[in-house]
């Protein structure tokens, strides 16, 4: 009895620790890892000052893995006059983890790494702009090792950021726009110097032409894509055409905005069009507006060197693909023109030809096949009325009045001397005598009155009816 | 005298026989084939090329490879007109150097006689219809609308086809021109063969002739007395008929 007890407090004993053991112990399965580190909570009771007494005098600096020093000074005027100093951001709202002296260990390859690790901080209050990179061209260059490509602070900088938007209109304030292209030119600066030559770039950076588009107008500023693909080349026409179809910009500067709907309307333009809403990575070989015009390197057309109105430029263009072409071969492109009397006349002239002959010919033909199809009708009628005349057969020949029969008998009564048969002259010059005579014949006869469908054709009369 | 005989004769037998006439070659019979088989695949390919934004044609033409793929057919069509097409100017011209091209079909002042006949017979302001030699004026225009119309299709059709070569000795605009007459042209063609050719042949009456080689007599006398009349006024010779 007691044994028996004991026995049941002791494997009750077992199977309760036991499970405690296996609920505490278990192997935990391994979710998705948290890739994001754990937003530490910023000691924002570290103020600016804080940080400036070591780091707002020239002298700190840290080792870095392959030896380079990096430079922990930072000018206070810097972050005091950039757009984040103006509005009251504090160093730790960015530099999160850094906390107080004696900061945790930081550890960076070179100092390439350490802008990259730190570039991590931006996405805390521009997420969707980060959100935009991460589909970027550079984002893509960058997991693939190339640790050159451009993150947040290549642009915007770290400590300078400036103010980009007008916070009224959300629009890019004018000295923004200046900024851009020098920023890209830090790496892109062969592109940068075509692009000062161009008719926009020249406009922008002489005259800080507010109409011209600047680097990012095409390429998109946080999710810039591949402009080497084919989905972008077939897109592309849209891209020169938010500007080049609005007149409020081109009627400044006399420049047609039909140039988009020219282009669709001929060889070209109808091809890549084409292909864009169903297959828009379609490799499709037909120019678009940056094969002929340039892509930064873009005249005005009528530039007496490079543009493209001197038919030898334009016939370079033409030769990529077209390499027998000859001079002649360049204004088979209308050249974004509509057909006019002046231009291209000829293409107008034909144009308007057909606007009047297919209505003509659908029209003539329209009534003359109403006309017939009426009164085929009304013969149909009329004959299943009549008496015993349904079918067009061939009837005794005494009773019908043929046309043949007419001819025999009127010849051979009054004319005895003409033949029947055909003489020696052509059938042409055979069916004019005929048709005289059998004028003659029935304006001067009275024939038949029957409703002999037989004899439709011919000179028989059709009895006076509805 | 004995010729009315004879013509009574031949009333007799043609009231108690019916007769057919050979009215097509087995050549034009033939060629006619060749015409509509390419010129249907013409039109099916062209069409959606000439109205290229709509989505109909967008179905079919949804990627480079199926355009490329659409305008060889519609070229390979066009090389086998363009065959019908030298055949048939060929056997005209050896036809014409042996003296025996007939001028049947050539338009004449008659046919613009007979047009306004039958105008005013359909606006019931006369009561006779005019009387047809071997081909009546709506035959002998359809015929020729569609000579031209063809012509101006080959000859456009090859300017687009060969842009290169033409603009080495005209001027390019040509080639916007050509490419306008051309889709023009076709849509012409087009509404012509479907209401003129196809009513007249098929709604208003059915005439299977071009396809049998032959009509039968009833209609030859109904349809064409003057040359029922040349036929049969001689010895009856199917050969004669209407033989090229």
């Amino acid at each position: 009895m007691l044994v028996r007890r004991f026995a049941i407090y002791t494997l009750s004993g077992i199977f309760i620790l036991s499970i405690f053991f296996i609920l505490a112990y278990s192997p935990s399965v391994i979710a998705a890892p948290n890739l994001q580190k754990e937003t530490p909570i910023p000691l924002l009771s570290i103020s600016d000052d804080t940080c400036l007494e070591c780091h707002g005098k020239p002298g700190p600096t840290y080792q870095l893995q392959n030896g380079d020093t990096l430079d922990l000074y930072i000018n206070p005027n810097d972050h005091a006059n950039s757009v984040h100093g103006k509005l009251g951001y504090a160093c730790v709202q960015c530099h999160r983890d850094v906390g107080n002296y004696p900061h945790p260990p930081f550890i960076a390859k070179d100092r390439r790494d350490v802008s990259i690790q730190l570039n991590q901080t931006c996405q805390y209050c521009h997420s969707s702009q980060n959100e935009l990179t991460k589909d970027s061209v550079h984002a893509r260059a960058l997991e693939n090792g190339n640790s050159n490509a451009a993150i947040c602070v290549d642009c915007h900088t770290a400590h300078t950021v400036k103010r980009l938007i007008d916070p009224q209109t959300q629009e890019l304030l004018p000295e923004a726009r200046l900024w851009i292209p020098q920023t890209c030119a830090k790496c892109h600066n062969e592109i940068y110097q075509k692009y000062q030559e161009s008719v926009h770039g020249s406009a922008l950076i002489g005259n800080g032409n507010p109409d011209v588009p600047t680097c990012i107008d095409c390429h998109g500023v946080h999710n810039i894509e591949d402009p080497t693909t084919a989905q972008f080349r077939l897109n592309s026409p849209q891209i020169c055409a938010k500007c080049h179809t609005d007149p409020e910009i081109m009627d400044k500067y006399g420049i047609s905005t039909q140039v988009l709907n020219t282009y669709v309307a001929d060889f070209h333009g109808t091809s890549i069009l084409l292909f864009e809403p169903k297959t828009p990575d379609a490799q499709e070989n037909k120019p678009v507006c940056y094969d002929c015009h340039g892509v930064h390197d873009i005249k005005a057309v009528d530039d007496p060197e490079k543009g493209l109105q001197v038919k030898e430029n334009i016939l370079i263009r033409c030769q990529v693909c077209h390499p027998d072409a000859n001079t002649n071969f360049p204004s088979a492109w209308l050249s974004h023109y509509i057909p006019s009397p002046t231009v291209y006349p000829v293409v107008y002239y034909i144009n308007l030809f057909y606007k009047f002959f297919i209505p003509t010919v659908v029209g003539g033909m329209a009534v003359l096949v109403t006309l017939d199809f009426t009164t085929a009708r009304r013969k149909k009628r009329k004959a299943s009325k009549s008496t015993g005349l349904e079918t067009a057969e061939v009837k005794p020949p005494t009773e019908e009045s043929t046309v043949e029969e007419t001819i025999v008998e009127e010849i051979t009564v009054e004319e005895p001397t003409l033949e029947v048969t055909p003489t020696e002259e052509t059938a042409l010059d055979e069916s004019n005598n005929y048709n005289e005579r059998i004028k003659d014949i029935s304006e001067s006869q009275e024939l038949s009155q029957d409703t002999d469908l037989e004899s439709d054709y011919g000179n028989e009369e059709v009895p006076d009816g509805e | 005298m004995s010729n009315a005989k004879q013509s009574n004769e031949l009333i007799e037998q043609l009231a108690t026989t019916e007769r057919s006439f050979i009215r097509f070659t087995l050549g034009q019979r033939w060629e006619h084939v060749i015409v509509i088989i390419s010129f249907t695949i013409l039109l099916f390919t062209g069409l959606p090329q000439k109205y290229r934004t709509t989505t109909w044609s967008q179905t079919i033409l949804s990627t480079p490879e199926r355009v490329e793929m659409i305008r060889q057919i519609h070229h390979i069509a066009a090389v086998v007109l363009i065959a019908e097409v030298i055949y048939h100017l060929g056997f005209a011209l050896y036809l014409l150097f042996k003296r025996k091209l007939s001028g049947e079909m050539f338009p004449t002042w008659q046919d613009f006689k007979d047009a306004w006949q039958m105008i005013k017979y359909l606006l019931f302001l006369s009561k006779r219809k005019p009387a047809f030699g071997k081909y009546n004026f709506e035959q002998k225009f359809t015929y020729w609308f569609i000579f031209f119309g063809i012509g101006i299709m080959v000859i456009t059709g090859l300017i687009l086809w060969f842009p290169i070569f033409f603009t080495q000795f005209l001027p390019g605009g040509i080639i916007p021109a050509a490419k306008l007459a051309h889709s023009s042209e076709a849509i012409v063609a087009v509404i012509f063969i479907i209401t003129w050719h196809v009513y007249h042949n098929h709604l208003e009456r059915q005439n299977l002739s071009i396809f049998t080689g032959r009509l039968n007599e009833k209609e030859y006398r109904k349809f064409h007395p003057l040359e029922y009349q040349r036929i049969t006024g001689e010895k009856p010779e199917p050969n004669e008929a209407g033989g090229r």
